[in-house]
């Protein structure tokens, strides 16, 4: 049956996604959660530079930013729901909405990095910016790759929907998904601990 | 298939109701996570003497909102569930202890 996916999530070699896909999250998690707890140690060390370096960050941006992924992983999964009822044409309409969150989102985080730039916060000002700007950057790569990830889905979504697995699509997917995830660490740590 | 090959297959629900059921539970988790976000931006604000804990275990909620519902974690075998509850539960009172 064409609207019909067999897979056992329950297993656990077959969660969600594909387990290659799940290693490589644990992967980049623990890779941003290792800077960041070394973000937490260098805190400690000058706290009181930490938290007026912080203060130069637009709370807002972030803020704003968060929904715009939030929205976008709303929109990604409703994608990866009607590819599965076979769905095509309300599947293509989310995922672009899809990577226009995604789109949204960097060009924001422009408008941001071109007002710290401005503001001479660039990333060897201190050790909070140093930070600020690995941790961020790094994100907005994953950011990019996830795009890129996703037009190639839309492609195929547009021109041989039929062709397209729904296996490797729910893999975009969850790397999509992954890039929220990244966020929803770096946005209160970064904008709102310290 | 790998899956039917080693009788792992089950049919993925398609009836209506399920459907949407399963649009209902993304609508819910998104209005959620938006009403976290401006929570935390609200008590991020807020000169509190845990505001750090917080705003901590709010990142905790929308994080677990996005993995077990939009990457339907949920229905995944309960060793995946651990090992993200469990890294993300060591990352934060990590970050909070420091």
């Amino acid at each position: 049956m064409a609207n019909t996916l067999k897979i056992d999530y329950k297993n656990v070699f077959y969660p969600p996604g594909g387990i290659l896909m799940w290693i490589v999250i644990y992967l980049e998690l623990v890779t941003f959660g290792i800077a960041l707890v070394f973000m937490a140690l260098s805190a400690r060390a000058e706290p009181e530079m930490f938290h007026e370096s912080r203060l130069l960050l637009n709370t807002a941006y972030g803020a704003i930013n968060t929904v715009f992924l939030l929205s976008s992983g709303w929109c990604m999964a409703q994608s990866v729901h009607f590819l599965k009822k076979r769905n095509f044409s309300k599947s293509r309409l989310f995922l672009n909405l899809t990577m226009l969150g995604g789109c949204l989102f960097l060009a924001l985080k422009s408008v941001e990095y071109y007002d710290k730039v401005e503001a001479g916060l660039t990333i060897g000002y201190n050790d909070f910016f140093g930070y600020y700007w690995m941790l961020t950057l790094f994100h907005v790569v994953h950011v990019l790759v996830g795009i890129v990830i996703l037009a190639l889905s839309a492609r195929t979504l547009r021109k041989k929907p039929e062709t397209l697995k729904v296996e490797d699509y729910v893999s975009g997917a969850t790397f999509w998904h992954m890039c929220d995830l990244i966020w929803l660490l770096l946005f209160p740590i970064i904008y709102l601990l310290f | 298939m790998a899956y039917v090959r080693f009788d792992l297959a089950i049919a993925f629900p398609n009836n209506l109701f399920t459907v949407l059921k399963m649009e209902k539970s993304f609508n819910i988790t998104w209005i959620v996570l938006i009403v976290l976000t401006i929570v935390t931006a609200i008590f991020a604000n807020m000169e509190m003497k845990y505001v750090a804990l917080i705003i901590l275990g709010l990142a905790f909620l929308k994080f677990i909102g996005v993995a077990f519902f939009f990457m339907e974690l949920k229905k995944a075998n309960v060793f995946w569930k651990v090992l993200l509850i469990g890294f993300l539960g060591v990352l934060l009172t990590a970050v909070w202890a420091i």
